[in-house]
């Protein structure tokens, strides 16, 4: 359609000027005025480029018939109607085709605009947002290439390239530097032009939108460009924090429900630890109060009543390590460290004094194994008699009667190591990863007794003394259970 | 004439330094023409050495050394098409015009006519084009824009042949060289821009300066 109307404009030039000097070649002729109607259609159908070449060409043909006027008879009326008649096409081509191509700019601007912000209306993630306005904008602006940083939070979101290069004209933009132009970026056959210019929402620089394009990138389409990436930036921020808040509310939903989950198991092993604890208490009571009336009742011998003062002296401390726990697992939840009292303490003393106190229950054998020249420990030394109490105690209730339970000291840089091994149970994997939660008791335990809070509590007093525990275990092969302690320097 | 052709000489030879040929394609450039020159005074056969000149840029080019120039790769039809169209259109509206309003009629014989000829394709056309649009259009294009290259290029190739020992010095000569150099000058950087390729422009220009070269009082 536009093909034709050029060639249409042509032939009509060309056939007014053939007529008007088929007439006897008067530049005053009526015929002239017809030259305004293809250079007005020109204008109008391709803008100034139209205008300026149907003006021209009209200039070229019409002088045939003007100047030899001129040359003839100088300035006559004649003559001078043929140069007003210069003015007037001139005029039309040049003024009718700024402004139609000017119209159309703006018409175009105003039209990207709303493709980019429809483009955002429906797209949530910023990633997806900048794609889709990328390819908007390539579209739109007959660009080579496009390219779109935007900073959300600590992350920097880039489509378009890979990265943001380091001294890159739009890392110099995104620094807070004003808009980059570059006439020229390579040795192409036309010249490669770029653009890059922030992307501002209330002052602050939230991006950058660069554009690059073979041909021309005018100051009339770069000052347009700003504008469009004023108004990129608020449709971008609002995707933005459109995104951020959708992310926040997942994240806090996703938070909530863990919590939610947490607080539940929390509350079922608290339920299960009442059970427990209650009938943890209520053994060494049963005891003592049974002992006691027996004491109090009955005239006993000497060695019985003994023997009757040993068992209650046992349940009696198993009731004070019970307790004990318990305190230090109250202070724990209140945020609160154990109260230690480090003094220098000699571990191989240690672990032979745990090792007696089982010796003789479930298992066979408790081995200590120390190396030679050891130094002392800087531990509390009722801590450390705690900790092992727990560890080896764990070992042994979990360990058949005929195997053996080792307990291995060794020096680890500054630290000591202790190492408690066994050939029991072992625990699963999912158990593992929990084992240390308080209240936290493996589902497969069976009628082991136990509270829960036992290696909850080592692991704190373990941490109160800078050292640290890990648990290695095996299913049905066996456990261990390694911590460290500071030596004495 | 000798004068004439060592200026061409050293626009070809800014032309070809500016594409990064070394002094010594330079200096080549002007021995060739200044020897052509010297061949064309003494007969209108000796003009013929001027076709040397365009025969060593195609082997510079063909070597890939013209490149930024525009003289590699190869030359879009449409571009030729439209080279002649508008070499053809400036070159017939010369003629008409000239004959028509100062009464200029068309030079007789062809032995004149083919030794301008000769002179164009290889000194006049070659080195204005190469300069013009090559160099000067494309470096101030590529530093600012189309249209203040065209602007910047298009004077300066309008001045040159302005102070042309060989152009007819009265008022029409003058005025109407102005016009149509700058036409064909802003034309020829459009078919630079477009075609990537300064072979175009050449054509384009060579069927404006035939046409000039077929009047009485072209020089």
């Amino acid at each position: 359609m536009r093909r034709g109307l050029g060639a249409v404009a042509a032939l009509t030039l060309a056939l007014v000027t053939a007529l008007i000097a088929q007439g006897g070649g008067d530049p005053a002729s009526a015929l002239r005025h017809v030259y305004l109607i293809p250079v007005a259609a020109l204008a109008l159908a391709f803008g100034r480029l139209g205008g300026t070449l149907g003006a021209g060409a009209t200039l070229v043909l019409y002088a045939s018939v003007v100047l030899p006027a001129l040359e003839r008879s100088g300035l006559t009326p004649e003559t001078m109607e043929g140069l007003v008649t210069f003015a007037l096409v001139g005029g039309v081509g040049a003024l009718g085709g700024t402004l139609t191509t000017r119209a159309r700019r703006q018409r175009a601007r105003y039209e990207t605009i709303l493709t980019v912000q429809r483009a955002l209306a429906d797209v949530t993630p910023l990633e997806a947002a900048l794609r889709s306005v990328r390819a908007v904008l390539l579209d739109r602006l007959r660009a080579a290439d496009v390219g779109l940083v935007v900073r959300d939070g600590e992350r920097e979101v880039v489509v378009g390239a890979e990265r943001v290069v380091a001294g890159s004209v739009a890392a110099r933009v995104l620094a807070g530097g004003p808009s980059v132009f570059v006439p020229d970026t390579g040795s192409g056959r036309r010249p490669r032009r770029v653009f890059a210019t922030p992307l501002v929402v209330a002052g602050q620089p939230i991006g950058v939108l660069a554009v690059e394009r073979v041909g021309e990138l005018g100051d009339e389409e770069r000052a347009a460009l700003e504008a469009l990436g004023a108004h990129v930036a608020v449709a971008l921020e609002n995707a933005r924090l459109t995104s951020r808040a959708r992310r926040f509310a997942d994240e806090l939903e996703a938070r909530v429900a863990t919590a939610t989950r947490h607080l539940e198991e929390l509350d079922r092993a608290k339920s299960a630890f009442v059970a427990v604890a209650s009938h943890e208490l209520r053994t060494p009571l049963t005891a003592l109060r049974g002992f006691s009336e027996i004491l109090a009742a009955r005239s006993l011998a000497p060695d019985e009543v003994r023997r009757m003062a040993g068992i209650m002296g046992a349940e009696a401390a198993r009731l004070g390590r019970i307790v004990s726990d318990l305190l230090d697992l109250s202070r724990l939840e209140r945020g609160l460290e154990p109260t230690l009292h480090r003094v220098p303490v000699a571990v191989e003393g240690a672990l032979t004094a745990t090792a007696d106190l089982f010796r003789g229950g479930a298992v066979d054998t408790i081995v200590v194994d120390c190396a030679p020249a050891l130094p002392p420990a800087d531990a509390d030394p009722d801590a450390l008699e705690r900790i092992l109490a727990n560890v080896v105690g764990n070992a042994v209730k979990y360990s058949p009667p005929d195997s053996e339970v080792r307990l291995r000291a060794r020096r680890a840089g500054a630290m000591i190591e202790i190492e408690v091994t066994d050939h029991g149970a072992g625990i699963a994997g999912a158990a593992l990863a929990r084992i240390f939660e308080p209240y936290y008791r493996a589902p497969d335990v069976g009628a082991v007794r136990g509270t829960g809070l036992g290696l909850a509590v080592v692991k704190a007093l373990v941490e109160a003394h800078g050292g640290s525990i890990r648990i290695e275990s095996t299913l049905h092969v066996g456990t261990r259970v390694t911590f460290s302690l500071p030596a004495v320097p | 004439m000798v004068g004439v052709a060592a200026g061409q000489g050293a626009l070809l030879a800014t032309a070809l330094a500016w594409a990064g040929c070394g002094t010594r394609s330079g200096v080549v450039a002007i021995v060739l023409l200044g020897a052509a020159a010297a061949a064309a005074a003494r007969g209108p056969a000796g003009a013929l050495a001027y076709l040397i000149v365009p025969l060593w840029v195609a082997w510079l080019a063909r070597r890939g050394r013209l490149a930024t120039l525009g003289l590699a790769g190869p030359v879009p039809g449409r571009a030729l098409l439209a080279a002649v169209a508008l070499g053809a259109f400036l070159g017939g509206h010369l003629l008409v015009s000239a004959s028509l309003t100062l009464g200029v009629r068309l030079r007789p014989g062809p032995g004149g006519v083919l030794a301008a000829l000769a002179y164009d394709a290889g000194a006049n056309v070659l080195a204005a084009e190469c300069f013009f649009r090559g160099a000067l259009f494309n470096r101030a294009q590529r530093r600012w824009s189309f249209a203040t290259g065209v602007v910047l290029a298009t004077a300066a190739y309008v001045v040159r042949y302005l102070v042309d020992p060989l152009l007819p010095k009265s008022i029409e000569w003058v005025v109407g060289a102005a016009f149509y150099l700058a036409l064909l000058g802003a034309g020829n950087c459009w078919l630079f821009w477009w075609s990537g390729s300064l072979v175009p422009g050449g054509v384009a220009a060579l069927l404006f300066f035939a046409a000039y070269r077929l009047l009485g009082t072209g020089a």
